[in-house]
């Protein structure tokens, strides 16, 4: 997987319908400086990780009820 | 009555009230006083209730019905809920103009217990951190060391009781938000059941974890309060600790621990053998990418709700909540799906552990309350942000909708509260919230009151 780029983040604000999050706050997720969301990118890496395994027909989570 | 009565437990005041020892005006009039002395120090409240509480009080005492469970007790609650004719805030300049038309419906249930309102509680901003700093409230120091946080993000409802300014509070818990600043603070931190507490009224956070919590100065209170606010009772027989089989994750919960908590919670087990309790060790999942699984459900949800507001007072956020709502939007719907998924494979292989065990036991954190300021956590080679800290323990137990609770359990050489945490089978809460009470009763530790002259 491809390190992510500021421009992708860009096209999903611009094209995706999203709210208009400022430049240097989609920078900050890509680039860090100010160290108020350092782990972007790590998080990504895992949920790639996480893509991996095969969870078979296993439904997402929902309510819990008395077995 | 054993110590102060601003530190009194709600079985004692009850008892008081009762007997007409007190009444509940004198006890408004105790913590109002208190308020008035400890509130900035504390930062604990956001708004107060004073005069109504006041009316109520008078109400009560007129007429006094002792078959209410919680006639006369002071409470607060986070300001996350909803009570009538207040504002909630969420702790945020974003809705300093959200006045509540009705109440909560865990408020309702206090009220209609007999329980008086007398406030709203401090917060991490929208319940968006566990450390409970605030940049428009203040952050809440520790009642035991005031360079220390009392933890989040129920800071307020935690430093409240610390600080001896209410006898109950409600807060909300989505990664351990109720239990760790329990924990750091030396209170009882309770986290019922997924879905056995309505969240009704209280502003969420991440629908999928949201749980409603108190924060108590016993598990017997925690029990008096959950009996009011649980949805459904399923009251089960009582289990004598040497009746009970308890599991101890073999990895994660006791990895990167400081030393003196770890000694702390090897007493409470020494404890739990020598009463004839089964102890054994459990493998849970592997907590590797928990967190990932957790953030991944929390910020699209987060941001789906906060949407409603963030065209018009966007600017209002604090900058760290807006960064974390940015990273929600940058996630795939697959994503959110498949963490979901995860959560479920998570809760299938806890159930099979509880096929095991009765309850399991860890300690509550891995560090005693963070200094204020302090953004890194370092112990045994292992570093993390002091919010991932303080909910290392606790956040695992709001993806698998388990009962869970913290209590006091030691003292560290830097005069910092040590908590340990037991979780429950699932609708268990009754026998979780009696066996915390049993060795609340039996374990020979008495946790000394903060210093707060």
């Amino acid at each position: 997987m491809k390190k992510l780029e500021k421009q992708t983040l860009l096209g999903i604000r611009d094209q995706f319908g999203s709210y208009a999050w400022d430049d240097a706050e989609i920078s900050e997720l890509v680039d860090p400086k100010l160290g108020i969301i350092t782990g972007f990118q790590e998080l990504l890496d895992q949920l790639e990780v996480l893509r991996k395994l095969d969870l078979e027909s296993t439904p997402p989570a929902g309510d819990i009820s008395l077995k | 009555m054993t110590g102060s009565l601003a530190f009194a437990s709600i079985g004692e005041l009850s008892t008081s009230l009762r007997n007409r020892e007190i009444s509940a005006s004198r006890l408004i009039d105790l913590y109002a006083d208190r308020i008035e002395r400890l509130g900035e120090t504390s930062k604990a409240f956001i708004s107060l209730d004073i005069e109504r509480a006041r009316a109520r009080a008078e109400i009560i005492d007129r007429n006094f019905d002792e078959t209410l469970k919680l006639n006369g007790i002071p409470y607060a609650c986070k300001d996350l809920y909803d009570v009538k004719g207040l504002v909630t805030t969420g702790g945020s300049q974003v809705l300093q103009d959200n006045l509540a038309q009705q109440d909560a419906a865990a408020v309702k249930r206090m009220d209609q217990a007999g329980a008086i309102f007398i406030g709203k509680n401090n917060l991490h901003e929208f319940a968006y951190g566990a450390t409970g700093e605030n940049t428009l409230y203040g952050t809440t120091p520790n009642p035991y060391d005031h360079s220390r946080l009392a933890g989040g993000s129920s800071s307020g409802s935690a430093a409240a009781l610390g600080y001896g300014l209410c006898a109950a509070a409600l807060g909300t818990d989505t990664g351990g938000s109720v239990r760790a600043p329990a924990a750091l603070c030396g209170l009882v931190g309770f986290k019922p059941t997924f879905g056995r507490v309505s969240t009704e009224g209280v502003i969420p956070y991440s629908w999928s974890l949201d749980h409603v919590g108190t924060l108590t100065r016993s598990a017997a209170d925690a029990g008096l309060l959950f009996e009011q606010l649980a949805l459904q009772h399923r009251p089960g027989k009582r289990t004598g600790l040497h009746q009970l089989t308890i599991g101890i994750p073999e990895s994660f919960f006791f990895e990167h621990c400081d030393g003196e908590i770890l000694d702390s919670v090897d007493a409470l087990m020494n404890f739990l053998r020598e009463a004839g309790a089964n102890l054994k060790t459990v493998s849970l999942p592997s907590m590797e990418y928990t967190r990932t699984v957790s953030l991944t459900v929390q910020m699209p949800e987060a941001l789906s709700y906060h949407n409603r507001y963030l065209e018009q007072r966007g600017h209002l956020y604090s900058q760290d909540f807006r960064a974390g709502l940015a990273l929600g939007q940058c996630l795939l719907a697959e994503q959110y799906i498949r963490a979901r998924r995860f959560i479920e494979t998570y809760r299938n292989t806890m159930d099979h552990v509880f096929t095991g065990v009765d309850v399991i036991l860890t300690p509550a954190t891995p560090v005693i309350a963070p200094k204020i300021g302090v953004v890194e956590e370092a112990v045994d080679g292992h570093s993390e942000p002091a919010g991932n800290a303080i909910t290392r323990y606790t956040s695992f137990f709001n993806m698998t909708g388990h009962p869970a609770i913290t209590l006091p359990c030691g003292m560290h050489s830097e005069g910092l509260p040590i908590g340990a945490q037991l979780i429950g089978k699932h609708f268990a809460d009754e026998q979780l919230i009696d066996v915390a009470q049993q060795i609340e009763s039996d374990y020979d530790f008495e946790l000394p009151l903060p210093d707060l002259d």
